[in-house]
């Protein structure tokens, strides 16, 4: 595509989040690149591997303790998006500290924790236990905190819902990540989106990263039935790009934090979207399921 | 216990050499990739379409065969994704990534091995019938009825059954039945030890996975899950298994099908998870 001539920026060079230089600004989002160990043997005639350019890989979420996830059908296809409900299933923190994180450094790979739980304090003591081994890894960036999934406690709705539990999280993490950058990520199934950002940064966080998936129901007409197991779904895609590009002007216009976008971006334009309201870099997810070279697709078009 | 991957995963852009029906309900598709791709049978690559077309999610199908530059698939057409890729002409560009996931192991020295495809099951024990049989093995496919069935891909000596024994070509043979039916009526399991590859309709495997049991017979199912990456980032195509009795297996029962499958021993996987899932 023909970059615009506002677009000055090289989305491959380092910048600054917070107390930390990231290797760039165009991202894959957490639950759409696994842990980030399983492009290494991924090719093609236009890339070396599903890497090049991406600035950080984001994790899937991590939780307290291991998760088997939701039963299926997990997935269901729409015509512009779609909706998952895979129910966060991971190895745990205390795996993924002692087998993963050390394979992300052996690998290089840049890379932000995403981190839930259903407790403040939960997220104090997972950071705690990155934090302690942090000298050992110079590729790990930071945190991002997953305040927007479903969560029983709070009656199923989205856990960080409440601008008092986004501040609560965001404080029992920050002081254990005096060098790595802390994200807040923020569900758009909310009347206003501002309250929450405005929470996280005084509690203190770098940046703001929005949005998580909007709720959403299939009905498997052959039944009657909703098409998921567990009713609702995440939806994502194409069709919540603007929905994300609302949340994010909102948090960019009522409190003027560092924003990374995300949200049904599949070309550089959808991309070029986020940074033209002021995002600082974006997230690539549904598009990176489809194509391992999405977002290091997305990452060369927008180089200057 | 499947025979692990071969070679590197590939995203290359391919181009429509044929995609013609060889059955009343089966197509084969001829993709030229411009370069050679190898694969091991059972692997299977994502495939979609580009432009307005282009689907959210990538599809999974098997591979058929590779040739040179060409590589092959056989697919039937059931919903949105499959009835775009039936569409194609030739020259049209169909994006491929592959080959993925794991596949079906050579023939072991000690026993020979059945073989039970099932409609469009077909493609990966094709592949291994074509590169590994020996005179010991058997291959049997079942087909809807004789209209269905793909004969110009089952002259090497394949068993074909029916449901139902209409619409045979001439001079054609086929067995009335289902097709682990008619392994049942030719082979016993008090013959000694064979070894079970199974490949189609969650039902079918499941009477593949029975009957292997009865006679003690290792047996190996290539499992279909919806897939939403096909690469093992999203989770999104687990297969329900059996706890081992190691620890980790009690809170996460669940393998990827695109990464960790889709072949798996059946004794491992926890059929009536499954069955609930369908
Ligand atoms: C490893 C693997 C190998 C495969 N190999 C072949 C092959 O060689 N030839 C072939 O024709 N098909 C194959 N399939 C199945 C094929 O991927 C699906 O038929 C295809 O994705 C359907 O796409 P669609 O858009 O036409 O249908 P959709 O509109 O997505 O679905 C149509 C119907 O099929 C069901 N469905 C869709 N995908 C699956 C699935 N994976 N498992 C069970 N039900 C499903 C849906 O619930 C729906 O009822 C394979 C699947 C896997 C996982
Ligand atoms: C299959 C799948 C799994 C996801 N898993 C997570 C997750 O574990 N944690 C999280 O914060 N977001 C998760 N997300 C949400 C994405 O990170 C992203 O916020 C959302 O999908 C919107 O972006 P997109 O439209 O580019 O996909 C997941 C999304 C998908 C499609
Ligand atoms: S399809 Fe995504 S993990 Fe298997």
């Amino acid at each position: 595509m023909q970059l615009p001539d506002w677009w000055q920026t090289d989305p491959c060079q380092r910048f600054t989040l917070g107390p930390r230089e990231i290797p760039g600004r165009i991202w894959t989002a957490s639950g759409c690149f696994g842990y980030g160990l399983s492009g290494h043997d991924i090719s093609s005639p236009e890339f070396a591997s599903p890497y090049d350019g991406i600035g950080a890989v984001v994790t899937k979420t991590v939780t307290p303790q291991p998760r088997a996830g939701n039963p299926m059908p997990r997935l269901a296809e729409l015509p512009c998006g779609a909706l998952n409900s895979i129910g966060l299933q991971n190895v745990g923190i205390d795996h993924f500290v002692s087998e993963v994180l050390p394979e992300l450094e052996r690998l290089g790979v840049p890379t932000i924790v995403s981190l839930a739980a259903t407790r403040p304090d939960e997220f104090g003591e997972m950071t705690r236990r990155l934090h302690a081994v942090a000298g050992r890894y110079d590729h790990w960036h930071g945190v991002e905190l997953n305040l927007s999934c479903p969560n029983v406690a709070e009656g199923g709705h989205d856990f960080g819902r409440s601008a008092e539990t986004v501040a609560a999280c965001v404080a029992a993490a920050r002081p254990h990540l005096p060098d790595r950058c802390l994200l807040a990520k923020l569900t758009p199934n909310v009347g206003e989106i501002a309250p929450l950002a405005h929470a996280a940064v005084a509690a203190g966080a770098d940046a703001i990263a929005a949005i998580n998936t909007v709720i959403g129901l299939e009905v498997d007409l052959a039944s009657g039935q909703p098409l998921l197991p567990r009713r609702f779904g995440g939806y994502s895609g194409p069709a919540i790009l603007p929905i994300a590009l609302a949340k994010v002007d909102e948090i960019v216009c009522e409190v003027g934090a560092a924003v990374v976008g995300i949200g049904g971006i599949a070309t550089s334009e959808d991309a070029l979207k986020f940074f033209a309201l002021g995002a600082v870099a974006v997230q690539v997810g549904t598009a990176q399921l489809r194509d391992p070279f999405a977002t290091a697709e997305i990452a060369r078009e927008l180089s200057r | 216990m499947n025979g692990g991957q071969s070679g590197n995963r590939l995203r290359l852009t391919g181009h429509v050499l044929a995609n013609t029906a060889i059955s009343s309900g089966l197509i084969r598709l001829d993709l030229d990739l411009g370069r050679p791709v190898s694969f091991a049978p059972g692997q299977f690559a994502m495939l979609n379409l580009t432009g307005p077309d282009s689907l959210v999610f990538s599809r999974p199908f098997s591979i058929l065969a590779c040739e040179e530059t060409v590589v092959s698939f056989l697919y039937r057409v059931v919903g949105r994704g499959t009835a775009l890729l039936a569409r194609q002409e030739p020259g049209c560009v169909v994006t491929f990534f592959g080959p993925l996931g794991g596949s079906f192991p050579p023939p072991p020295d000690d026993s020979p091995v059945v073989i039970l495809a099932g409609g469009v099951g077909l493609p990966p024990l094709y592949a291994w019938w074509r590169r590994y049989r020996r005179g010991e093995d058997r291959a049997y496919f079942g087909g809807r009825d004789g209209a269905d069935v793909p004969w110009s891909l089952l002259e090497e000596g394949w068993r074909v059954s029916v449901d139902r024994l209409t619409n045979l070509p001439p001079g054609a043979e086929a067995w009335e039945g289902l097709v682990v039916d008619y392994g049942r009526h030719e082979l016993t399991t008090s013959d000694g030890p064979r070894l079970v590859l199974a490949c189609g309709p969650a039902p079918l495997l499941r009477a593949a996975a029975r009957w292997a049991a009865e006679g003690n017979w290792p047996c190996l199912v290539s499992v279909e899950e919806r897939m939403g990456c096909g690469y093992g980032v999203c989770n999104g195509c687990v297969v329900p298994l059996l706890a081992t009795g190691d620890a980790t297996d009690a809170v996460l029962p669940y393998a990827t099908c695109c990464e960790e499958g889709p072949v798996f021993a059946a004794e491992r996987i926890d059929w009536d998870a499954f069955a609930r899932t369908e």
